[in-house]
C-alpha cells in the first residue's frame, strides 16, 4: 500500500525527524535538570539515613539492645519535624522501639534502600525511604525518612516534562508543516510551470519572488534554460523552414524542367546534363547542411590533435593564388610556422576555403585579399580582409546563420552555407568569428587558442 | 577485367553494375557482407567496389578479413551521404579509396581505374622518368621537357603535372586532383582547381601543335595523346 500522499512529501518526513531530533534533546535537557536538582536532594536524605544509622549501629555495639532502645526513644522525642522514622524489631518482628507501631507489611527492595508506606494513624499513608540493619540476635533495626515532599516534587516535574514535551513536539510539528508547507508551496508552483511547458506551452516562465533565496535561484536557472531552449527551438524551427524554403525552388525549377523534358520526343543531351548540374548543387547543398550539423554535433572533437594553423593558411592560399591572379587580384599571405592549435586539419582548411571562396567571389577585378596568422598571448587570429563591398554592420550578425545572402548577391553562386560552416567550425575549435569592416570590404577574424606547448607534435603529411 | 560489386541496394547495385558493363568490365553482385566475403575469397577479382554498411557482414569486416588473409584486391569503399569523415577508419581497415554517396558514375570509374592501375604499378620499380607523348618529366632531376624544350613549372604545377602523367590516359576528377596534390579531402566548391589546370595547360600545350591537357566535360581532366 502506498503511503498517502502528505507522508510522501520530503517536508512531511523532514518535519519529522525535526521533532524526533528536537524531543530527543528537551528529554535529555529534562534529564539532566532532574539529575541535579531531584537526585540531589534524594542523595542527600540518602546520606542522612546512612549517618543516623552508623550512629545507631555505634550506640548499639557500645551500649547493647537496651541502650539502642533508649537512643531511639530519645531521638523519637527530638524529632520536631516528626520527619525521621525509627523501629526496632525482635525476632518475631514485634516492635521494641521507635516511631512506627509494626514493622511494615510491604518493602519495595532498591539495592540496599527498601521503600515503604508508613500509615499515619488517621487512614493516611506517607512514603519513607529506609535502611534496615540487623543488630544481636535476630533483631533489626530500620531508620528512615518521611520523603513524602521529594514524592511530590518528582510529581510536579514529571508533569511538567510531559507537558513541555508534549508542547515542544507539538510546536515542532507546527513549526515544520508551516516551513515545509511554505516551501512546498513554491515547488508545486514550479512543478506547475514545467507541467505547462511540457504541455507544449514554451512562453511559460517560473514566477520569481525576489527574495533572492534558493527557490528564487532555481526558478532563475530554470527560466535561462529555458529561455535557452526556446531559442534553440526557434533556430531549429527557421533551420527547417530555411531548408524547406531554400531547397523547394530549386526542386521545383528541376522537376519543372524534367516533365518538360518527357514531354519531348527526343530530349537533347545538353538539358539532360543541366538537369544533372541542378541535381549536383542540390545534393551539394545537402551536403554541406549535414556536414555543419555534423560539426556542430561535437562529432570530430575526438580526434582533435595540435595542427599548424599557418601551414594550412599558407596551402589554402596557394589554391586560392592561381584563381585570384586570374582576376588581377592580389592575395597576400602572412602566417608565421608552428602557429600550433588544436583541431582537425580538414575542418580548419574547409573553413578557411569558403572564407577564400567568398573573397575572391566577391572582391572586384584588380582589388586585394589578405590573409594573415597572428600570434596573440594565448591565441592565434586568423584574418581574412578583402576590398570587396563587405557586408553592412546591420546583416552581419545573420550571415552567419545557414541561408543567408545578401540581397546583392543573389546572382552569383553560392548556397548561403559558407560563413554557417565557418561559424560552427569556430564553435567546435573553441574559437570566436568576427565579421569587421575594412572600409571598403570585409575583415573575418577568427580567433583559436593556441595548442598547450606540451601537447604531442603536430600531425606532419 | 573482372569487378565484384558488395552493395546491398539493388537500385545502387544495378546502376553501377550497368556502367561497368558497358565500360567493358565483367561485374558480379552479392547483396549481402557474408556471400561478397566468400565471393571475393574465392573467386579472382581485379578490383572490389564495397558498401561499408551492409547487411550480415559489415562492409569494413569484409575487406579487414581479406586483407589478413593476403587478399590485396584493390577496394574502393562506398558510404552515405554525410559520412564524409569515416574515410579514414574506411582506409584503415585496409580499403584503397572512398567515395561518398551519392557520387556520379564518371567519378567512380575514374578512381576504379585509378586504383588497378596503382596496384598493378605497385610490384615494378619507382619510375624515375614519365613521359606522355614528347612530354618528358624527370622526377629525380625535378625538369619537364616537351619536344626538347625545357618547361618552367612552380613545386605545385610539378606535382599537379606529375599526377596527371601517373594517371595518364585516365580521368582525373577535381576531387581526386585535391586529395592526390593538396592533400584535402573535402569538395573543391569553385573552380580552384580548374584556375591551377589551365595555368598548366599554357605551359605545357600552348606552344605545340598537340594539346595533351584534355577537358573531360562535367568530370575532370585526361592526360593523353590522343583527344
Amino acid at each position: 500500500m502506498r503511503l498517502p500522499a502528505l507522508f510522501r512529501t520530503t517536508i512531511f518526513q523532514l518535519t519529522l525527524v525535526y521533532m524526533a531530533l528536537f524531543g530527543a534533546s528537551v528529554l535529555a535537557l529534562f534529564t539532566f535538570i532532574y539529575w541535579s536538582t531531584l537526585g540531589y536532594l534524594e542523595r542527600q536524605t540518602e546520606e542522612i539515613i546512612e549517618a543516623e544509622i552508623r550512629g545507631l549501629a555505634e550506640q548499639a555495639e557500645r551500649r547493647g539492645l537496651v541502650g539502642l532502645a533508649d537512643v531511639i526513644a530519645e531521638r523519637v522525642r527530638r524529632d520536631s519535624e516528626r520527619r525521621s522514622v525509627y523501629l526496632l524489631v525482635d525476632a518475631a518482628l514485634r516492635p521494641i522501639a521507635g516511631n512506627v507501631t509494626h514493622w511494615p507489611e510491604r518493602l519495595d527492595r532498591r539495592g540496599e534502600w527498601v521503600d515503604f508506606l508508613k500509615s499515619d494513624g488517621d487512614g493516611g499513608y506517607t512514603p519513607v525511604r529506609a535502611l534496615v540493619l540487623g543488630v544481636g540476635p535476630g533483631f533489626r533495626l530500620l531508620v528512615g525518612r518521611d520523603v513524602r515532599e521529594l514524592e511530590q516534587i518528582n510529581e510536579v516535574f514529571r508533569r511538567a516534562s510531559v507537558w513541555g514535551l508534549g508542547l515542544t513536539m507539538g510546536l515542532s510539528l507546527l513549526g515544520g508543516l508551516l516551513i515545509g508547507f511554505s516551501a512546498q508551496r513554491r515547488l508545486a508552483q514550479i512543478n506547475r510551470t514545467t507541467r505547462q511547458i511540457i504541455a507544449g506551452n514554451l512562453s511559460q516562465r517560473v514566477p520569481v519572488t525576489g527574495a533572492g533565496d534558493e527557490h528564487d535561484e532555481l526558478a532563475e536557472n530554470l527560466n535561462a534554460m529555458l529561455d535557452q531552449i526556446e531559442k534553440l527551438m526557434a533556430g531549429l524551427r527557421h533551420v527547417g523552414d530555411s531548408v524547406a524554403h531554400d531547397l523547394r525552388s530549386p526542386l521545383t525549377r528541376l522537376r519543372a524542367r524534367l516533365e518538360s523534358l518527357a514531354n519531348e520526343p527526343a530530349p537533347s543531351r545538353e538539358d539532360l546534363e543541366a538537369c544533372v548540374v541542378q541535381a549536383d548543387a542540390l545534393l551539394a547543398t545537402f551536403n554541406a547542411l549535414l556536414r555543419i550539423a555534423r560539426i556542430e554535433s561535437g562529432a570530430y572533437r575526438s580526434a582533435f590533435a595540435p595542427v599548424d594553423l599557418g601551414r594550412i593558411a599558407r596551402d589554402v592560399c596557394e589554391l586560392y593564388q592561381a584563381a585570384a591572379d586570374e582576376r588581377g587580384i592580389t592575395l597576400e599571405c602572412d602566417a608565421p610556422v608552428d602557429a600550433l592549435v588544436v583541431g582537425d586539419r580538414e575542418l580548419l582548411a574547409q573553413a578557411l576555403t569558403n572564407l577564400l571562396d567568398n573573397a575572391v567571389k566577391y572582391t572586384p577585378d584588380g582589388g586585394r585579399i589578405e590573409v594573415r596568422v597572428a600570434a596573440t598571448p594565448r591565441a592565434y587570429t586568423l584574418t581574412v580582409a578583402d576590398s570587396g563591398p563587405g557586408i553592412p554592420e546591420s546583416e552581419r550578425e545573420r550571415m552567419l546563420e545557414r541561408f543567408t545572402r545578401l540581397d546583392g548577391s543573389r546572382s552569383l553562386p553560392g548556397n548561403g552555407l559558407g560563413l554557417a560552416l565557418v561559424k560552427a567550425v569556430a564553435e567546435q575549435h573553441d574559437g570566436r568569428l568576427a565579421l569587421g569592416d575594412r572600409r571598403p570590404g570585409l575583415v573575418v577574424e577568427l580567433e583559436l587558442p593556441a595548442a598547450e606547448p606540451d601537447a604531442p607534435s603536430a600531425r606532419t603529411r | 577485367m573482372r569487378i565484384l560489386i558488395i552493395e546491398d541496394d539493388k537500385q545502387v547495385a544495378s546502376f553501377i553494375s550497368k556502367g561497368l558493363t558497358e565500360a567493358g568490365w565483367n561485374v558480379d553482385h552479392a547483396d549481402n557482407g557474408k556471400d561478397g566475403l566468400f565471393l571475393a575469397a574465392t573467386e579472382r577479382y581485379d578490383a572490389l567496389i564495397v558498401d561499408r554498411m551492409l547487411p550480415v557482414v559489415d562492409g569494413l569486416a569484409v575487406i579487414r578479413t581479406l586483407r589478413a588473409s593476403h587478399n590485396s584486391t584493390p577496394a574502393l569503399v562506398l558510404s552515405a551521404l554525410g559520412e564524409v569523415d569515416d574515410r579514414v577508419e574506411g582506409l584503415k581497415a585496409g580499403g584503397d579509396d572512398y567515395l561518398v554517396k551519392p557520387f556520379a558514375f564518371s567519378e567512380l570509374l575514374a578512381r576504379l581505374e585509378a586504383l588497378m592501375r596503382r596496384s598493378a604499378a605497385a610490384g615494378a620499380a619507382p619510375a624515375t622518368v614519365l613521359e606522355v607523348g614528347d612530354l618528358k618529366m624527370d622526377l629525380l632531376r625535378r625538369e619537364v621537357h616537351r619536344g626538347g624544350r625545357k618547361i618552367d613549372l612552380q613545386p605545385r604545377e610539378f606535382q599537379l603535372l606529375e599526377f596527371l602523367m601517373r594517371h595518364a590516359g585516365q580521368v582525373v576528377t577535381r576531387t581526386m586532383l585535391l586529395e592526390g596534390v593538396w592533400d584535402y579531402h573535402f569538395d573543391p566548391q569553385t573552380n580552384v582547381i580548374d584556375v591551377h589546370v589551365s595555368r598548366l595547360r599554357s605551359k605545357i600545350d600552348r606552344d605545340f601543335p598537340t594539346p595533351l591537357l584534355h577537358t573531360v566535360r562535367g568530370v575532370g581532366y585526361r592526360l593523353d595523346t590522343t583527344p
